[in-house]
């Protein structure tokens, strides 16, 4: 007999003119895993913080536990036993595991002195309830994401939750990690608690999903068993049109003329091996392997972050020693990394400031002063060919979606004029509508002439851009794929195999 | 056990304390003896309460020098006030004055902090200049050198005496055993209370410190409370120490004092610093202090030398963290070969 634990009731919320959730309706059963998924945008996040307390809703109730309620307060969420673990995991990095978890029963008991047995045992017996083990006195700005998060879910769970609710908690997983975290979730649903698990990536919401609800533009445009839904009917109610991916047309690669890039026998220590390929003109190579196969450390050598120890690189057959960013960047590389926020961004900056920083030099007058005018124009004239949506070029970067704001990262390096561009990443933390014009940007940009290497774990990604794919494995290149001899389906599974296998040699 | 041990920073600064006692003993074989330890640590004893108290505001991410004006304040003022009563009695009743005056002294800094949301440095610069000022203009500006009857003996008076061959009798000041007992108190109020954690909470993410229920600004008033007090005990002990008060005492003194913090492990964004690590912090400047001097180097080096050592050490935990950016992504890599 299924227990209701939540429902919340033809909700509506405002914000000025803009509907952010229209009459949704929602509710969550005992032990239950509910999938939320939707575009930015889609009001997901609006729906967290109605059922967290830190919204009023303007119309509708929620019931918790049989409580009706028209106002809900951060505190009476909680009392209800709603747990929300955020991006952040508000955790302290200085503590150690033991304190993190445990403070806010040391805060709650209203005791002025630690006992500092007590704290660990608190902290063992929270992890005990997830069936993980991390050292207790290690301090937790030494420990990966996903040990942070176990942390986070602990937390919750000593905080007597009987839903959790997780917000986007894979972004910065590996698949092995991902792994880990499902086992927990589906622990929590042993005891009885519920999850709800927002998230952008299908793969992984078919993957744990009793039930999957997709909200569009602030409406609920599907609720059902997660049973026998697959990727594209969720794409098609997401997006509202079906993404098709038979009719996309990949640009020639000049096989006859010089390769754009040679690398031959790269190496760096603790990161890749013997690593040796061409680009070509007009060229997309993808490469993969999973998170710790070398793939970003031949990112960073390839843009002289971290400058190979041996080898050879060649750009246009002549050889081109990289031992620096502006080294890589006078040959003409451009590199889009993976955390654009920290490394790509100024986030504070407006749009036209960001996409100007990589050539501001030459836009400066005679006094060497930057000229505005010149500026606006190269801003604008980016804005409008990879079709950024902002109202005015001045504002913020941070004023825009995570889709537009990687599109600022993309043009602050073609302003540059590339003729090489490595992508890391391209298309993390973006909603499916984004992505697919992110792909066909790619696949556009090829077409003028750029070689493009792109780095990804994304499979659907890869073959959806890519004219040949490279698969790493323990910092070697160990098998090449060529689109064109095989068709996707199987390139796809082979992937899947390859990158399957690679996670259950460990 | 051992392996944790050599790993922390209390750790390295006590291989440089060893290390320059060593260096110093070769170049001048005089300062092996007895009263080089105990003149070492007597010039130590306020600089070991100075950086007690200082250290909860660094840890909850605060830089504050306004400690060695609030010292000069009120040991000066306490002094001209009871001189001026006729006082002939001991030293309690400077300390229990001073130290009123000085916890209200924190307590405006704190005030000024918590309620405008300033930055502590911003204010701490502010009071330094503003108690100076007070005390040469309200108070006096000129050094005292009248003590009460009461407080005469209190020079000399040493837990432990020994003979020096050369110096003749030296000992152990009395006021050392107050050193002790502060330092025991901060370690255990940092390590033991619910505050004491806060103040490490607030410095590792004063956002989610709020979000879990710590009182922020009451800690935060605790802290600078606690600097203010501690700054008078300072100020008074050096005062008896040297048999004068002196209206600009320690005005040059402030940084001595945070890079004694810093070198004994805390982090300049808060979040991390340490009781036993600041006793050798301040060790190891003062150590220095006598090492230009017992080896005949010009004093003026000494700056020199106490900079260059700091960016040595700040720069480990720079390196530490370069090397792990090298190999940082390939970590689960080695493991899993």
């Amino acid at each position: 007999m299924p227990e209701e634990i939540l429902r919340v009731e033809h909700i509506s919320k405002r914000f000025g003119g803009v509907i952010a959730l229209d009459d949704v309706s929602l509710s969550i059963q005992k032990g239950e895993t509910c999938c939320l998924v939707g575009e930015n945008g889609s009001g997901k996040s609006t729906m967290i913080k109605i059922i967290s307390g830190v919204y009023t809703p303007d119309e509708g109730e929620i019931v918790i536990n049989g409580n009706s309620y028209k106002k809900l307060t951060p505190m009476e969420s909680i009392r209800e036993g709603i747990q929300v673990i955020y991006q952040d995991f508000s955790l302290f990095p200085n503590l150690t595991v033991a304190e993190n978890i445990a403070i806010n029963q040391q805060l709650a008991s209203g005791k002025q002195l630690v006992n500092w047995k007590q704290i660990d045992q608190i902290a063992a017996e929270g992890l005990a309830k997830i069936n993980v083990s991390l050292p207790l006195d290690a301090i937790v700005s030494t420990l990966s994401t996903a040990d942070r998060q176990l942390i986070a879910i602990t937390k919750a769970l000593l905080a007597n939750a009987r839903i959790i609710i997780m917000d986007e908690p894979t972004t910065a997983l590996t698949q092995k990690e991902v792994m880990s975290l499902f086992k927990v979730i589906n622990d929590l649903k042993s005891q009885g608690i519920s999850t709800l698990f927002v998230s952008h990536k299908l793969n992984e919401v078919t993957e744990i999903a009793d039930r999957t609800v997709i909200f569009r533009n602030g409406k609920k445009v599907m609720d059902q068993d997660a049973k026998g839904l697959n990727i594209k009917a969720m794409e098609y109610y997401m997006t509202g049109h079906e993404i098709d991916t038979s009719a996309i047309e990949y640009g020639e690669v000049r096989e006859a003329e010089p390769p754009l890039m040679q690398v031959e026998k790269l190496n760096l220590s603790h990161g890749f091996f013997d690593v040796s390929f061409e680009l070509k003109q007009n060229e997309v190579l993808g490469i993969t392997g999973l998170l710790g196969s070398g793939r970003t450390e031949l990112a960073l050598a390839l843009f002289g972050e971290l400058p190979a120890d041996s080898g050879r690189i060649l750009i246009n057959g002549k050889e081109a020693p990289f031992r620096s960013i502006k080294d890589a960047a006078r040959h003409g590389i451009g590199y889009v990394p993976d955390d654009r926020i920290r490394q790509g961004l100024f986030l504070e900056q407006s749009i036209h400031n960001n996409i100007v920083i990589s050539i501001i030099d030459k836009l400066v007058n005679k006094l060497r002063f930057v000229n505005n005018q010149a500026k606006e124009s190269v801003g604008d004239r980016w804005i409008d060919q990879l079709d950024i949506k902002t109202p005015s070029g001045e504002l913020a970067v941070k004023s825009l979606s995570g889709g537009n704001q990687q599109r600022v990262v993309l043009a602050k390096w073609l302003a540059s004029n590339p003729k090489i561009l490595i992508l890391n990443g391209p298309t993390v933390g973006v909603d499916v509508g984004s992505k697919a014009e992110i792909h066909e940007l790619i696949r556009s940009l090829a077409k003028q002439g750029i070689g493009i290497l792109l780095i990804s774990d994304d499979i659907p990604e890869l073959i959806q851009t890519c004219h040949r794919i490279l698969l790493m494995r323990a910092g070697r290149i160990v098998e090449e794929f060529k689109r064109a001899e095989i068709t996707e389906q199987i390139l796809d599974s082979e992937l899947v195999a390859a990158t399957a296998a690679l996670g259950s040699r460990k | 056990m051992f392996k944790k041990i050599i790993r922390t920073n209390e750790f390295v600064i006590f291989l440089i304390l060893v290390f320059l006692s060593l260096a110093i003993g070769v170049v001048n074989p005089a300062f092996y003896s007895i009263s080089t330890v105990f003149d070492t640590l007597r010039a130590s004893i306020v600089y070991f309460i100075m950086a007690f108290g200082l250290l909860p505001i660094v840890i909850a991410g605060g830089i504050d020098i306004s400690f060695v004006a609030i010292a000069a304040v009120t040991s000066y003022a306490t002094h001209m006030f009871l001189l001026g009563q006729g006082y002939e009695g001991g030293i309690l009743l400077y300390y229990v004055i001073a130290c009123s005056m000085g916890q209200l002294a924190g307590l405006l800094n704190g005030f000024l902090v918590t309620r405008f949301k300033l930055p502590v440095f911003d204010v701490s610069l502010a009071t330094f200049t503003m108690w100076y000022g007070f005390n040469l203009f309200f108070v006096g500006a000129t050094a005292n050198f009248q003590l009460p009857k009461g407080t005469v003996g209190y020079y000399g008076n040493f837990i432990i005496k020994a003979q020096d061959p050369i110096v003749g009798e030296t000992g152990l000041h009395v006021s050392m055993l107050y050193v002790l007992v502060i330092g025991l108190f901060i370690w255990w109020f940092l390590k033991y209370t619910t505050i004491g954690r806060g103040i490490f909470a607030i410095g590792g993410n004063r956002e989610v410190a709020i979000r879990s229920g710590f009182n922020v600004t009451r800690i935060t008033l605790v802290t600078f409370a606690i600097m203010g007090t501690l700054s008078a005990v300072a100020g008074v002990t050096q005062a008896f120490l040297s048999r004068y008060f002196n209206p600009v005492i320690f005005i040059t003194q402030p940084l001595d004092v945070l890079a004694a913090i810093i070198l004994g492990g805390a982090a300049i964004t808060g979040g991390s610093g340490s009781v036993i690590g600041t006793a050798l912090g301040v060790l190891v400047i003062q150590l220095i202090n006598r090492a230009l001097i017992l080896t005949g180097i010009p004093v003026e080096w000494q700056r020199l030398v106490v900079g260059v050592i700091l960016i040595l050490f700040t720069s480990i935990p720079a390196l530490r963290n370069l090397r792990a950016k090298r190999i940082g992504h390939t970590t689960e890599l080695t493991q899993s070969e």
